[in-house]
């Protein structure tokens, strides 16, 4: 059983996804306080913010997790399990705190 | 079909959360036998998680306007302004938890230790927030039963 460590895709999704679910939950609060510019804009393009919303996160994971492995000549950022695991309940218990903190 | 929705929505919900507890519970105990079941366990989390989006996503932007009023002319307004509000937004973190599961899964889970602790993390931390967004959407449909008693009564 060979051990090649932890795919450079799942690093690179990782922190895509990290990094998406802080920027999201900071949309929320941009968008619930601007209704007049950014929600509206939001709404504009598809109709319903939320769901430019679901489309703008989608894109950014996709590019940034695609994008991510191309650093360093294609070996795609090192960063150990640890700190992966760090980042991705880091960013949940943020953006948990955002989200819920804004509405409450 | 918006009753169908309503209930095909929350019964994907739920079975996306077996799937991620059954991932969670098979990685703890991989082995070299068990990798392609995870992997294919994950993969239908995602799949779950993305019709439950779906299907969900399609009922709030078609029929929660009418719900929304009432829940809003109604005592327990909150059903909308927090938990409504809350889940709509969380689960757009969470649909993307779980497309990162199976991605995590693709890794060889019985050899690499770092890679099984990101799976047991990812799905285990899915399952939560799953059941949160199951609770939310209790709340939400008792919310409107509320404002409809509400409004019956002449509130």
């Amino acid at each position: 059983m060979e051990n090649k460590g932890i795919g450079k895709f799942t690093v690179s999704f990782g922190l895509s996804f990290a990094i998406i679910s802080v920027l999201s939950a900071l949309l929320v609060v941009l968008k619930e306080t601007h209704e007049e510019t950014v929600l509206a804009w939001m709404k504009s393009l598809t109709g319903h913010h939320w769901a430019t919303h679901g489309i703008i996160n989608l894109i950014v994971f996709v590019v940034l997790g695609w994008i991510l492995p191309k650093l360093g000549n294609g070996q795609g950022m090192k960063i150990s399990a640890n700190v992966l695991v760090i980042a991705v309940v880091g960013a949940v218990i943020l953006s948990e705190i955002i989200i819920t903190g804004f509405y409450i | 079909m918006e009753n169908i929705l309503l209930l095909v929505h929350p019964a994907l919900g739920g079975l996306a959360t077996l799937t991620a507890l059954w991932v969670f519970v098979d990685t703890l105990n991989v082995r070299e036998e068990t990798l392609s079941r995870i992997k294919n366990v994950s993969l239908l989390c995602a799949l779950l998680m993305w019709l439950t989006y779906f299907l969900g996503g399609y009922w709030y932007l078609v029929y929660y306007a009418a719900d929304k009023a009432i829940i809003k002319a109604g005592p327990w307004a909150f059903g909308h302004g927090f938990f409504m509000e809350t889940k709509e937004h969380v689960f757009l973190m969470l649909i993307l938890l779980a497309t990162f599961l199976p991605i995590v899964a693709s890794n060889n889970l019985a050899v690499d230790k770092g890679a099984r602790k990101l799976a047991l993390w990812v799905s285990g931390l899915i399952v939560p927030i799953s059941l949160s967004m199951e609770g939310s959407g209790a709340v939400i449909s008792i919310a409107v039963k509320v404002g409809l008693l509400f409004k019956g009564l002449g509130g």
